[in-house]
Formats: C-alpha cells, sequence, structure tokens
C-alpha cells in the first residue's frame, strides 16, 4: 500500500512539473504558428534593411515610413496631405505564393519581371526573393507613373540584400526551382555595386 | 481567436457607440465613414473589386493576423482591455449617481473611482494603449527618431476621429476645458495604489516597458506628454470643447439635459468607443500590408 502510494505521489509530482514547466517556462515561442508561414524569424530580412532603399521624394512630396516589420517596410508617397501611393517593399519568403504570378510575366524593369495587379497596383520581383510594389490611392497613378516609381528604388541595393543574407537564409527548394534557377543566373549576370 | 478582418466584419452598422462617433465626427474635417466590410476596405486601398484578389489579399491578412509575433493580436487585446476597463468603471459610476440616493447602495458610492487623479490615470493608460498598440501592429517605421514621429503623427492623422473622441469623451468632458493643460499636474498626483484601482492596468502591466509600477508611471507620463504636445495642437485647432462635444453629440442622441461628467460617465457604461474605432485602424493597416505583400 505505502509503495503504491509512493509511486502515485511520485508520478503526481513528475506530471505536475511538467505541466508546470510548459506553462510557465517559455515554450511558448517553441509552439507553430508563432510566424507568419511559420518561417523561422533568422530567415527574413529585416525591414530595416529596406528604408534606405526607398526613392527620394520629388520636390513638393513627402515620403512617410508607415510600417515596419520583420521582412516588410512600407512607406506613403504624399503630396500636399493627399496620400498618392503606398509603396512597399517585403521579402516573399513568408509569402511564396507571391512569386506565381511573375511566372508568367513578360515584361521587365531594369532586368526584373515586372507584374500589374488591377487598375491600381504594380509589383516587381528583384532577385527572386524581394518584391517591391506601388499602390496607387485616392486619384490613383498611371501604369508609367507607378513603373517610373518602381524604377527608382534601389534595385542593385535590394539585390545585393539577397547575397548578405544567403549564408543564414537558404530558401527551401520548391517545384518552380527551374525557374528560379534561371532568374538567379540572370541576377549572376547583374553587376553587383 | 478570431482574425482581424472577421472582427472587422461583426461590428455594428449602427448601434449607440456607432451614434456617438456620427456625431462627434461633425467637429472633425473629412468626417468618418463607418467601415465595417472587410472586402470593401480592402477594395478601396487596392482601388480595385477584382474578387480574386481580394480573397487573396484577405488570405494573406488572415495569415498575418494568425501569427502571435506580428502582435497585431496583442493590439486588439490592448483594446479590449481598456474597453472592459472603461465599461466597468463606466457601469460602477452609473450606478453611483442613481443609487447615491438609496441607503443600500450608497456604499457603492464610496468605492467608485470618481476622482479627477484617477481619470486622468485612465486617460495615459488609453494613450499609453494606444502608443503601445501602434508600436505592436507598425512596428518601429523609418530609421530616425523623425520618421518615427512624422509616422505617428500621420497615424493619428488617419485615425482623427479616434483622436477627437479620445480628447473629447476621456478628457475634456470628464475633466473640463482645461483638461490638456492640468493632466500634467494631475498626473503628478497619481500614485501606485491609484493605478492599481484601475481595473485595465493588471492587464496591460506586462506590456508596459519597464519593472514595476513605479517605472511603469514614469512610462505613462513621459508618453501622455508626447500626446500632449500633439493633442492640445489638434484640439485647438478644431476649437474643441465639452460644451461643442456635447452639443454635436446632440445631433445623433438627441436632446441632453444632464452635465458633462454625467454625460462622459454614460459614454463610458453604454459605447465602445475605442475598441470600436481600434478594431478599424488595426484593419486598415493590415490590410494595407496584406495588399503590398501578395
Amino acid at each position: 500500500m505505502a509503495r503504491t502510494l509512493r509511486w502515485g505521489v511520485g508520478l503526481l509530482l513528475v506530471v505536475s512539473l511538467s505541466i508546470g514547466a510548459f506553462l510557465l517556462l517559455p515554450f511558448r515561442s517553441w509552439l507553430p504558428g508563432g510566424t507568419v508561414g511559420d518561417v523561422p524569424l533568422s530567415q527574413v530580412v529585416n525591414g530595416t534593411a529596406f528604408n534606405r532603399l526607398f526613392p527620394k521624394p520629388d520636390d513638393g512630396d513627402q515620403l512617410v515610413f508607415t510600417q515596419e516589420k520583420r521582412g516588410f517596410s512600407e512607406a506613403r508617397l504624399k503630396h500636399g496631405g493627399q496620400v498618392k501611393a503606398l509603396l512597399a517593399i517585403s521579402d516573399v519568403t513568408t509569402a511564396p505564393e507571391a512569386r506565381r504570378k511573375f511566372e508568367t510575366s513578360q515584361s521587365r524593369l531594369q532586368g526584373w519581371p515586372l507584374v500589374e495587379q488591377g487598375p491600381q497596383a504594380t509589383a516587381l520581383l528583384v532577385a527572386d526573393r524581394f518584391q517591391i510594389k506601388v499602390i496607387g490611392q485616392g486619384d490613383g497613378l498611371e501604369a508609367e507613373q507607378r513603373q517610373d516609381l518602381i524604377g527608382r528604388f534601389n534595385l542593385r541595393g535590394l539585390a545585393a540584400l539577397k547575397s548578405a543574407s544567403a549564408p543564414r537564409a537558404s530558401l527551401p527548394s520548391g517545384p518552380d526551382s527551374a525557374g528560379r534557377q534561371s532568374l538567379e543566373r540572370r541576377a549572376a549576370m547583374e553587376p553587383v555595386s | 481567436m478570431s482574425s482581424v478582418l472577421e472582427r472587422l466584419d461583426r461590428l455594428p452598422r449602427r448601434n449607440l457607440t456607432v451614434l456617438a462617433i456620427k456625431g462627434l465626427s461633425t467637429l472633425v474635417p473629412g468626417g468618418w465613414h463607418n467601415i465595417t466590410s472587410a472586402d470593401d476596405l480592402i477594395s478601396d486601398v487596392l482601388g480595385s473589386s477584382d474578387p480574386e484578389l481580394i480573397r487573396q489579399v484577405r488570405a494573406r491578412a488572415d495569415a498575418l493576423s494568425r501569427a502571435r509575433h506580428e502582435g497585431y493580436g496583442r493590439a486588439l487585446s490592448l483594446y479590449d482591455a481598456v474597453n472592459r476597463s472603461q465599461k466597468a468603471a463606466g457601469g460602477l459610476r452609473l450606478l453611483a449617481n442613481i443609487g447615491g440616493a438609496l441607503p443600500l447602495v450608497k456604499r457603492v458610492a464610496d468605492l467608485t473611482p470618481t476622482s479627477e487623479t484617477l481619470q486622468a490615470a485612465d486617460l495615459s493608460l488609453k494613450v499609453a494603449a494606444e502608443m503601445l498598440a501602434f508600436t505592436q501592429v507598425n512596428g518601429l517605421p523609418g530609421d530616425s527618431f523623425g520618421d518615427f514621429v512624422a509616422s505617428l503623427s500621420e497615424y493619428a492623422g488617419e485615425a482623427r476621429v479616434r483622436m477627437a473622441a479620445l480628447i473629447c469623451f476621456d478628457a475634456l468632458l470628464p475633466l473640463g476645458d482645461q483638461a490638456l493643460q492640468r493632466l500634467n499636474s494631475l498626473l503628478g498626483g497619481v500614485d501606485k495604489r491609484d493605478l492599481h484601482q484601475l481595473p485595465a492596468y493588471a492587464g496591460m502591466a506586462k506590456l508596459l516597458p519597464g519593472r514595476g509600477d513605479g517605472a511603469h508611471l514614469t512610462f505613462l507620463r513621459r508618453g501622455v506628454d508626447q500626446w500632449l504636445g500633439w493633442a492640445g495642437g489638434f484640439s485647438s485647432q478644431l476649437g474643441l470643447t465639452g460644451q461643442k462635444a456635447v452639443q454635436a453629440l446632440e445631433t445623433t442622441l438627441g436632446p441632453w439635459q444632464g452635465g458633462f461628467q454625467q454625460m462622459a460617465t454614460f459614454l463610458d457604461a453604454f459605447t465602445d468607443t475605442y475598441q470600436h474605432t481600434g478594431v478599424q485602424a488595426v484593419a486598415r493597416r493590415l490590410v494595407e500590408r496584406a495588399a503590398a505583400e501578395i
């Protein structure tokens, strides 16, 4: 009897300790669902690195940064208090499905694939990793104006971020690896400043 | 837990909260549009009503708001905590107003936090919650402090009606027209005991930077200092006063015979202004991000 009691107490102790450890110790961050698409944060380029690559605004225009997260940075282009466009750079590591739309794209800007999304949004994929997007707001922008804005981003600097982060952030190879290789070859041909 | 866009879809289209904000928005140029449909918000940001694009943005926004690390859920729970606290305090004060005459309920009246210091502490908690929610949702945008301040005032300008509601409902009505000027000295009188009387503090304490009540009080005072500079300019630019706020509210809520403080109590107890506009503000930023990432 005393023996079963001892076992019982021992078992109770072990169970309560493990439950307590799970609740009290910071195990929560190990659980899935903490990050976007369950991609570890270290594999995503921090948004701070994108800020200096945004275009310099024209006279009379104003660039106000509005969001900066892991793998994302966004700014508003304003003119006299009115928002003209949203400018954003994002790391597509957490959103692989965003790559798909570029596969069929025919148009190129400085060698990178360009896609129009609806009447007000234009996207460019740099180094198969970073997406630049310009979304017209308010009265809207013409497609040429949006493409002109995208061209004024520091695209070389952005492509260079990939090699800088490459040793840490190896991308998981997907079914579209063939398409990516050809893109990477193109990236290698681009002179890196 | 429901995602940000699901909560946006569930917001009321017409109730006391919406009427109160509608009334107040007559004081703010640009007015206020009660956005309660995620699809409308997405097509507004994207400038397109293509159902396939909207579906993609929505899926991305849900994935972002489900990720704990991204802070969207945390921002909403901050607003919820503040809202619960406001309702509890408002309900108690209402009870005290009604039951002040009855001997049995009179003890409740003695317990209720009606003092101006508590009101000031409550306002500072709301301002702090606003700033914490801002950093949870937007990170720390820009490379310099100047960039960050510009980003903060951009956010405040976008949420003008929300800020006007905060100034009118939580400062001018309960504390009088000189509230913003007096707030600093009122906050000086707040001590740790007052802080613990606020239900929202318990929920927010672990999100505030610094350890211990002392550090939290310092953070609240500094945060309010920053906000006061902006709020002072904003309210003098619009000429906000308690009188004007009540008149604006009367256009939608009907005539009001009571005093300013009773109006504040009534609004605290029966409306969710802070939560309602908070969900809308978070949803817009989330959709702007999701639209850029698809």
